[in-house]
């Protein structure tokens, strides 16, 4: 009873690469797909967006990833445009110098020919140089119907200390085209005599970044980011406008559109802490300070805490926390008279405060699919009643604050 | 608020340098593995708040670059 | 797959290795899904269950093509109809065998030669069965190692349960180190096994065989008697091109009995026999 003597180990090799020859049947997970919407809506029905996003990353193997995302960004309603109320009706003329438009008396002046969409697209390709460096290139370009942006950025990442610590060397460079509608206007000059240049300006930026991850323990990583960033050219912006008041009644004059610097130097410092904690809920704490030329200094703090559950829903509070001081060539409004050689009345430039409180609900399906689902309030507040204020200005709101919902959607999936 | 600002820089330098003795060896990074444990977890979420913050305050950046500019500032 | 697996990947960081084995966790349980013949809802129980025949799947049809490929060349020592003789050898009851009678009732319901194969439709006499359990745990070694080189170039190394195989050296060019076990010594290496690419796989019946009057019957039954031989090594393990292969010829040699060196030293091929 035994087993012919011929070589069965030749013919079971034949009969093997027939059997493992033909492709494998299994689902390849190629791309890392996230997708989000986004749905943002100031309050008394000013600045409202959607704004769509899709970003897919693929794996190219031995930790090289190529991924490309595209976000469509849709804006409309009507946001502050620096001016002050006034006990009178004001007019107001379109940006593209066709018609106007009219604010009633004691109204904040809000500009509501803001419709825009933006289509943004960004690459971005990672791959090891050894086994412990890596470096990313990245490309990014964004359409809007008056403005247009082009970017380029590497990062080099260096790994030190059994990968316990990685620094980031980081460049990138943008290059900013702004054509507003009705041309560039000349700045500080009368919003009533139309005094326009030329059809686009321009203005560039480069931005460098160091930056150190330290893995503290096996549950928590601590990350310091130091940035510079050097901005030259068109500064402005061309659709906003700073009010001249009467020196005892307060009352507008006369309306000019704003200017400010050609150039701006930022510095910034990040640093994010990040620790799970024996139950698997996650802490985030992050502080920036920024600093820059202009004269603002700002603060944020952000907060989130990841409740996670045994079902695989995870609960995740979020609170935000900011603060600026005002622009050098931040006035709420000139006097007449004041010659200033920069100004600007633009509320972001202006001392404020800012919270945001949120929540984000979601879920790991499995490895294949997850979705969340985000909701926030923003409200950022500044000095409505400033000192400076005199006549009737005294009487009106000259910050007039923001208060914006957001609602976003996630649904990450493998493709 | 410069000099305050050169003290932070140089707290974080000494910091960074004096990181040597932190650390896990790469068998306990079961948790810091986790996808949700990246520095970078939730990307969307933060190209959002920038993009947001971008165009309601004067300041932006700082965790990595803005990327893809917008003329709402 | 009732034993301890693993997937051993020499990569840069941990997501690249927690995704490869993911994919690899997702490509077993896959396999152990379609084939397991301890499912009710897989192409296994239908093929059972089906009377006059069913049309299977091309991954299936391979693998029925395979077990046909090793009845003909092992003429019947190998045969995945034999998995009904379960039912007389009960080897968690260590000390009963079954009858004659017993076997000789079952004996008429195993042989391949009687099932009807034409690719893709199979028909399986009422009263048959077939079992992958003697391909299916090589099969899905080399399948997950496969799926993972094609979404890799690191060095992997799957190992289920000891049958492993491997795709290559280790970055640093030094082979796999894989311990042997030594059946007198459970959990004690007895060879270490340099393995730089390819497989091993072993059959024995260390742990699954029945003493009765101090002749021990190992689990691995020769289809063709429904008895298994009282001569066989207690393992022989093979290393071969895929860890099918070795899987096919480590059972066939056990089979062999006071034979088995003898015939894996006609076969040309490395391997560690173990009485």
């Amino acid at each position: 009873m035994q087993l012919n003597k011929k070589k069965v180990a030749g013919l079971l090799s034949a009969a093997t690469c027939t059997l493992l020859g033909s492709p494998v049947q299994a689902e390849e997970n190629d791309w890392d797909v996230d997708s989000a919407v986004l749905f943002y809506a100031e309050s008394d029905g000013r600045v409202s967006a959607f704004e769509p996003v899709i970003s897919a990353t693929k794996d190219l193997g031995d930790d090289e990833t190529l991924s490309l995302k595209l976000v469509i960004d849709s804006l409309t309603g009507a946001s502050a445009n620096g001016a002050v109320p006034s006990t009178q009706v004001q007019t107001f003329t379109r940006p593209s110098g066709n018609g106007s438009y009219t604010v009633d008396p004691n109204e904040t002046p809000l500009d509501d020919t803001f419709k825009d969409t933006r289509v943004a697209y960004s690459m971005n390709w990672e791959k090891p140089i050894d086994r412990n460096n890596r470096r990313n290139l990245g490309f990014n370009i964004s359409k809007e119907y008056d403005f247009t942006s082009l970017g380029v950025n590497a990062l080099w990442q260096h790994d030190t200390n059994k990968r316990n610590t990685t620094y980031s060397y980081g460049i990138s460079a943008e290059l900013d085209d702004i054509a507003p509608v009705g041309k560039v206007p000349e700045p500080l000059t009368s919003m009533s005599a139309q005094n326009k240049g030329a059809s686009s300006d321009s203005r560039n930026i480069v931005d460098l970044l160091f930056g150190v991850t330290q893995v503290i323990d096996k549950s928590s990583l601590f990350q310091v980011n130091l940035s510079l960033s050097e901005a030259d050219g068109y500064m402005t912006d061309p659709y906003k406008f700073i009010s001249v008041v009467d020196n005892t009644s307060g009352e507008p004059t006369d309306i000019l559109f704003e200017g400010r610097p050609d150039s701006r130097s930022r510095q910034s410092l990040y640093a994010k802490y990040k620790k799970m904690l024996a139950n698997k809920d996650i802490f985030t704490a992050s502080y920036r300070f920024m600093t820059d030329d202009w004269g603002i200094d700002s603060n944020t703090f952000d907060f989130t805490y990841r409740f996670m559950f045994n079902s695989g829903y995870y609960l995740q509070p979020h609170l935000r926390l900011y603060d600026q001081s005002e622009a050098d060539f931040y006035n709420y409004f000139l006097l007449t008279g004041e010659n200033p050689t920069y100004a600007s009345a633009d509320y972001r430039l202006g001392e404020m405060e800012a919270t945001t409180v949120g929540v984000k609900f979601g879920r790991e399906l499995d490895d294949q699919h997850s979705w969340s689902v985000r909701l926030e309030q923003y409200l950022q507040s500044g000095d409505a009643s400033p000192s400076e204020a005199f006549g009737q200005l005294t009487q009106q709101d000259l910050y007039p604050g923001l208060e914006a919902t957001i609602v976003q959607f996630n649904y990450s999936f493998k493709w | 608020m410069k000099t305050g600002f050169q003290w932070v820089i140089l707290c974080a330098i000494l910091g960074a340098s004096g990181c040597s003795s932190l650390g896990v060896k790469p068998w306990e990074r079961n948790l810091l593995a986790r996808e949700d444990m990246l520095m970078e977890a939730d990307a969307i979420d933060l190209a959002f708040d920038e993009h947001i913050y971008f165009s309601k305050e004067a300041s932006s950046g700082g965790q990595g670059f803005a990327g893809g500019g917008c003329g709402c500032n | 797959m009732a034993s301890p697996c693993e997937v051993l990947i020499e990569c840069k960081t941990k997501p690249t290795a927690n995704k490869l084995i993911r994919l690899a966790q997702r490509e077993a349980a896959r396999i152990e899904r379609k084939f397991s013949r301890y499912r009710d809802d897989n192409i296994v129980y239908r093929i059972n269950e089906g009377g006059n025949g069913i049309t299977v799947d091309a991954e299936t049809a391979r693998l029925l093509d395979f077990a046909q490929h090793c009845y003909e060349l092992s003429e019947g020592w190998f045969d995945i109809t034999s998995g009904i003789l379960r039912r007389a050898w009960n080897f968690s009851d260590r000390d009963s065998i079954p009858t004659q009678q017993q076997i000789d009732k079952l004996l008429p319901q195993i042989g391949w030669d009687k099932v009807s194969w034409e690719n893709p439709r199979l028909s399986v006499p009422l009263g048959m069965e077939i079992d992958f359990g003697g391909i299916g745990k090589e099969y899905a070694v080399d399948s997950v190692l496969k799926l993972l080189q094609s979404q890799s170039e690191h060095s992997l190394m799957v190992n289920f349960g000891g049958d492993c195989n491997a795709s290559g050296p280790m970055i640093d060019g030094s082979a796999w180190m894989t311990g042997i076990e030594n059946p007198h010594r459970p959990g004690d290496a007895s060879a270490v096994i340099r393995l730089k690419n390819g497989a091993l796989a072993t059959s024995g019946d260390v742990f699954r065989f029945i003493q009765h009057d101090g002749i021990r019957y190992g689990h691995i039954l020769d289809p063709r008697t429904g008895w298994p031989n009282t001569d066989s090594p207690l393992s022989v393990t093979v290393a071969a091109a895929t860890c099918t292969e070795a899987g096919i010829l480590s059972t066939l040699a056990m089979l062999q009995g006071m034979e088995a060196e003898q015939f894996l030293d006609q076969q040309e091929i490395k391997y560690w026999c173990y009485r």
